[in-house]
């Protein structure tokens, strides 16, 4: 095995629980057969481990298991990322560079976060795994064929995206073959003791056996009631920090401050004038409304822009006492794109004598 | 008597799942019933398993009906498939890519079923 995949080794399913015990069952059912699989479950949760899994259960073990961010990068770049490129296909491209579909070749691609790839691209990959794995690189004439096995992940609801128009319904199915689903850990509690004594033992050897202090049964206790909005990636911090500062009872004391605090600020008045303000970009229940079919991101983007500025312009103007020359210096824009947006943001002159 | 031909019948509809199980079972045939991929992907991969045809619904939780079409059809190329799909879904083409022998429609009478079934288990 290369070294490579080796470093890929991922740790084991961990876990009780009817869900655990079911992406287990599935992992050892589908992992031979090399069908496109999606895994489904909130940030934190452990999608990569199952497809580490899925990749280490079968035929392709030894062979490249490549990951790729769907959304880290933007479209143009994941684009050449995913399928390469030619000398000279664009400006910068000074060598040929393979793509990950190609490096993937008779092993895996993972594409993590498949939820946020533009709509562009979803027709190329839809038409990449409708050919059985053929596509030209960026600035190719030439067809190149991968046998890739292609496990996709994602922390978004695709059919929910799919009503909105924002995943394609035919990439959805044709992608959606094999389907896992992992819960996230506050529906599955049972699982946070053996994940606690997975990663001790993980975290001990790493730090060369020290003796350090374990969480008791108490800290244990109150970790399974936590509930672990950022999942097994919180809970590994939070174990991380208690072996090296020792300190377990306190850190958990923070973990349930910190909740509580979010509670409390939910129905605080800060939070409140901050879901006001959201509530007016989002034009709940008005024509712009998200649950309206005419919304859009760009609407709504357009509206938060507007008021941060109308906000800005506002304020200085008030402090420059309505000397719109000083007030457009101190803004850095021209006297002419000031007037034009005090009359277009509709921004008036507080009344003489108030 | 002659030995009952062996029905493998996968649906995640329970009101389809009984109903088919019930309209075959009462033709003779011994039936297999399972409500997921999963469950279905297991009778398939059990030891004594042998079964004669199996009809899956397409959209499944977890196993898709296109991966048991798939895997059947690499482990047992001889064993006849009939894929049911609701009205309008789109993996019906990737039922004829994964080689369903057919592709039926939602609503279906069941004796139209039958008829399938029997065109494939001659």
């Amino acid at each position: 095995m290369s070294e490579q995949s080796k470093s890929k080794m991922g740790p084991p399913i961990i876990g009780v629980s009817k869900n655990m015990e079911r992406v287990r069952e599935l992992i050892e059912h589908v992992a031979h057969t090399g069908l496109n699989t999606v895994v489904f479950g909130e940030s934190g949760v452990g999608k990569e481990v199952v497809a580490q899994n899925l990749y280490q259960k079968s035929p392709r073990l030894g062979k490249p298991f490549i990951k790729i961010n769907c959304a880290a990068l933007p479209e143009g770049l994941l684009e050449s990322e995913l399928f390469g490129y030619e000398r000279g296909a664009f400006t910068g491209a000074e060598q040929k560079k393979k793509g990950k579909f190609q490096l993937a070749h008779s092993g895996v691609l993972l594409l993590d976060e498949i939820g946020d790839m533009s709509l562009p691209l979803q027709a190329k990959l839809l038409h990449v795994l409708q050919s059985g794995g053929e596509f030209s690189p960026l600035g190719s004439e030439k067809e190149v064929r991968a046998d890739t096995w292609v496990i996709a992940a994602t922390n978004h609801d695709l059919k929910k995206d799919i009503e909105e128009g924002r995943f394609r319904e035919d990439l959805y199915y044709r992608l959606n073959i094999i389907k896992i689903y992992i819960a996230p850990l506050r529906d599955r509690p049972e699982d946070i003791p053996p994940l606690i004594d997975f990663y001790i033992k993980e975290y001990t050897s790493m730090l060369n056996n020290r003796h350090i202090a374990k969480p008791d049964d108490t800290v244990i206790d109150r970790l399974c009631a936590y509930s672990w909005p950022g999942n097994v990636r919180e809970l590994q911090n939070v174990l991380k920090r208690m072996l090296v500062l020792g300190d377990c009872t306190q850190i958990v004391d923070e973990l349930f401050e910190s909740e509580q605090f979010v509670a409390r600020e939910d129905g605080g008045a800060e939070e409140l004038n901050h879901h006001a303000s959201l509530a007016r970009i989002l034009d709940l229940g008005g024509e712009n409304s998200p649950e309206k079919q005419s919304f859009s991101l760009k609407t709504a983007k357009k509206k938060a822009v507007e008021m941060v500025e109308r906000e800005i312009i506002s304020h200085v103007l008030q402090k420059t006492e309505w000397n719109r020359s000083k007030a457009s210096k101190i803004l850095k824009i021209s006297y002419k794109t000031l007037l034009y947006k005090i009359s277009d943001l509709g921004i008036v002159p507080p009344e003489k004598g108030n | 008597m002659k030995k009952p031909f062996k029905l493998l019948i996968i649906d995640d509809s329970e009101e389809i799942l009984t109903a088919l199980t019930n309209f075959f079972t009462q033709k003779n045939y011994e039936v297999t019933s399972a409500a997921n991929g999963l469950d279905g992907l297991k009778y398939i991969e059990a030891k004594d398993a042998s079964f004669d045809l199996v009809i899956t619904d397409l959209v499944l939780p977890n196993i898709s009906g296109v991966a048991i079409i798939s895997i059947v059809k690499k482990k047992f190329p001889d064993t006849p498939v009939i894929a049911i799909t609701g009205w309008g879904e789109h993996p019906e083409s990737l039922a004829k890519e994964a080689h369903a022998d057919y592709v039926l429609e939602k609503p279906f009478k069941l004796p139209e079923l039958e008829a399938l079934a029997k065109k494939l288990l001659k």
